[in-house]
């Protein structure tokens, strides 16, 4: 076994925590179960890791075993990486998708390989119909660099493929027409949505957000749930303002449903506007041109927070439309221009 | 003159006692005029207070009879309210079944607070299968709020075309598309669990199920040749291929019943659904064993 491919997976099963160790090297399915058994997963961790690679070494472990290895890694630890959407399309009276998946894995590598010479490619199916596809670059000349690749996750038969954002931006390009052409698609653009949480990307971009729907068949009357508003059940107290509270609690309820809200950390706000302002003869209101500023709200779970700015008295309610069409146009990069 | 005064003193003092008796005699008249009189007030009150116990015992007694008597005659007129309270219940009941329904019919909805939720259940030769919801706000422009539809059924376009046009076209267009996806899927699912024994490979598919390749043997464990068939669904809203392809693996020329045969199978695979034709395969297969034992 290579050195740099012994060098690589060593360094990959280090970056797994202890308690997922032994999950991960039963996906990876490359070790045996004897092999594992012999394995002492208490020792200190360098050890088990020694002991790891040795394995690996008696079974000639090759680059794109330990690249499954790493698409693994990924699956578990998504949020270590940032995700664009990207949205597909194809010309007018294209045939319809027959997608062939070993005709896509063959088309995609191909392309890259015609191009760069020196790419690592590899794929992995998972069961919701989306394929794992890892690349690791390098150029006419150079090694495909392991430690820096590129992960995309295609939902094979959609528009739609979820890519990590990369730091080697010359390639992307490249990959666009690489996923365009094995699609069978003809355009590819970017969307204004990106997070971390891939699993919320994809519920916002199939507008999947909520699998609750309204049918006779359910026995439960949607109106029973608790408002969530800690109104005192002694009958002496009495709330002066407890009309506009449930009139907030009926709009927050509309606007953003009983539903979990899928999570994103930033909306970003490209203003390009006139000023506008009601006070008569401020410099700003002079200008011509345009100002330009950005604004950005952060959040661990940004559209829980909008959710409970009304209700916790911080905000008007109803919110603003450029803060609630969020999920609805799934962007969460605006550019506001003066009609 | 002692005995004139004595007598005078005497005389005055036999006045003063037969005037003390006079006031005397005069208060005790009065008093008693005043306790016969009072002894007459609360003789009438007597005689108030006995006439209302009576006349209130009277009542009471006039009551519990017409209680009795009312018990008697009520008791009919509460059972006919029973009844009609039963009806009502179970007319409500039957709506609610029929409204339950409905889905049944393979395109039923329920209003919502913004719109409406329709739910579509999708069928295959008579086998309920997965049903699909999609709700839509009302608003204008007309616009799905979120669905269950699977991600690569063609939702966006068939709603490009027709949502804000028509809607009932919509409804229908999707009803097709998710109706003959179900009965594809149904298919390559029946393939790969009734008839895996003679399948000679796993089943290729993709997710609309509208490429299927697998290879077969109509023998398994015997030694003629594996037939390998691609079958492609180009429509979309049809549960049988538009092109089959059925190859002899490893075979370059075939011999003529081989010939016939793949030619055959072509054919069936074209006009009847896939998990029949497997069946049509161990029937003939169950047909071959019984010859050999007779």
């Amino acid at each position: 076994m290579d050195e740099t491919i012994a060098e690589f997976i060593k360094r990959t099963i280090l970056k797994i925590p202890m308690n997922e160790l032994t999950t991960i090297l039963k996906a990876w399915d490359f070790l045996s179960e004897n092999q594992l058994q012999t394995v002492n997963f208490r020792q200190r961790k360098e050890s088990v890791v020694q002991h790891l690679i040795h394995l690996c070494e008696e079974k000639h472990a090759s680059i794109s075993d330990a690249a499954q290895l790493d698409i693994i890694y990924m699956q578990f630890h998504q949020h270590q990486k940032v995700w664009d959407v990207f949205q597909m399309s194809k010309g007018p009276g294209e045939d319809v998708d027959l997608f062939d998946m070993k005709q896509f894995k063959n088309s995609f590598k191909k392309i890259l390989q015609r191009a760069l010479k020196n790419v690592t490619v590899s794929f992995r199916e998972t069961e919701e119909n989306a394929v794992w596809i890892r690349i690791a670059w390098g150029t006419q000349y150079t090694k495909p660099n392991q430690y820096k690749p590129t992960y995309v996750v295609y939902y094979s038969q959609t528009p739609y493929a979820f890519t990590s954002s990369s730091m080697l931006r010359r390639n992307t390009p490249l990959l666009g027409q690489a996923l365009t052409i094995a699609s069978k698609h003809h355009q590819i653009v970017k969307m204004d949505l990106r997070s971390r949480y891939l699993d919320s990307l994809k519920a916002i971009v199939f507008k999947q957000y909520n699998q609750t729907f309204e049918t006779h068949n359910s026995t439960t009357p949607l109106q029973e749930r608790s408002l969530g508003l800690d109104i005192n059940m002694d009958s002496r107290i009495i709330h002066e303002n407890i009309v506009e509270k449930e009139r907030v609690q009926r709009i927050t309820q509309e606007t953003f449903g009983d539903y979990p809200q899928p999570q994103l950390e930033f909306a970003q706000y490209k203003l390009e506007t006139k000023f506008k302002s009601g006070l008569n003869g401020s410099i700003l209101a002079e200008r011509e041109e345009p100002l330009r500023c950005l604004i950005k709200f952060s959040s661990p779970h940004l559209l829980e927070a909008l959710k409970s700015l009304a209700p916790a008295g911080i905000a008007d309610a109803p919110l603003s439309p450029l803060l609630t069409c969020i999920p609805n146009k799934r962007m969460n990069y605006f550019k506001i221009r003066d009609k | 003159m002692a005995g004139i005064l004595a007598s005078g003193l005497g005389v005055l003092a036999h006045l003063e006692r037969l005037e003390t008796q006079v006031s005397r005699s005069h208060k005790q008249s009065e008093e008693l005029q005043s306790v016969q009189a009072q002894e007459g007030a609360l003789g009438t009150k007597i005689h108030k207070l006995r006439r209302l116990r009576d006349e209130l015992r009277a009542a009471v007694r006039h009551r519990r009879a017409s209680v009795k008597a009312c018990i008697a005659n009520v008791e009919p007129n509460q059972t006919v309210e029973i009844n009609e309270q039963e009806a009502l219940e179970e007319k409500l009941e039957n709506v609610k079944a029929i409204l339950q329904a409905y889905h049944f019919t393979g395109l039923s909805g329920k209003l919502t607070s913004r719109g409406v939720c329709v739910c579509i259940s999708t069928a295959f030769e008579g086998n309920l299968l997965d049903s699909y919801f999609v709700d839509l706000v009302i608003q204008k422009p007309l616009r799905i709020h979120h669905h269950s539809v699977p991600v690569f059924i063609p939702l966006e376009e068939i709603a490009a075309k027709y949502l804000q046009t028509n809607i009932q076209h919509f409804l229908f267009s999707l009803c097709e598309y998710l109706n003959a996806y179900s009965g594809r899927k149904y298919q390559a699912d029946r393939l790969q669990s009734d008839f895996a024994a003679l399948l000679t490979g796993p089943l290729q598919r993709n997710p609309l199920c509208n490429l299927l390749s697998f290879t077969y043997k109509l023998d398994p464990g015997g030694q003629s040749f594996p037939f390998c068939a691609r079958l492609l669904y180009k429509d979309l809203t049809a549960t049988l291929p538009t092109d089959v392809t059925v190859t002899c693996q490893g075979v370059e020329v075939l011999s003529t019943s081989w010939e016939e045969q793949r030619a055959s199978h072509e054919t069936l695979f074209c006009t009847k659904p896939l998990h029949q034709v497997f069946a049509s395969f161990t029937r003939k297969g169950e047909k071959l064993d019984m010859s050999l034992v007779s």
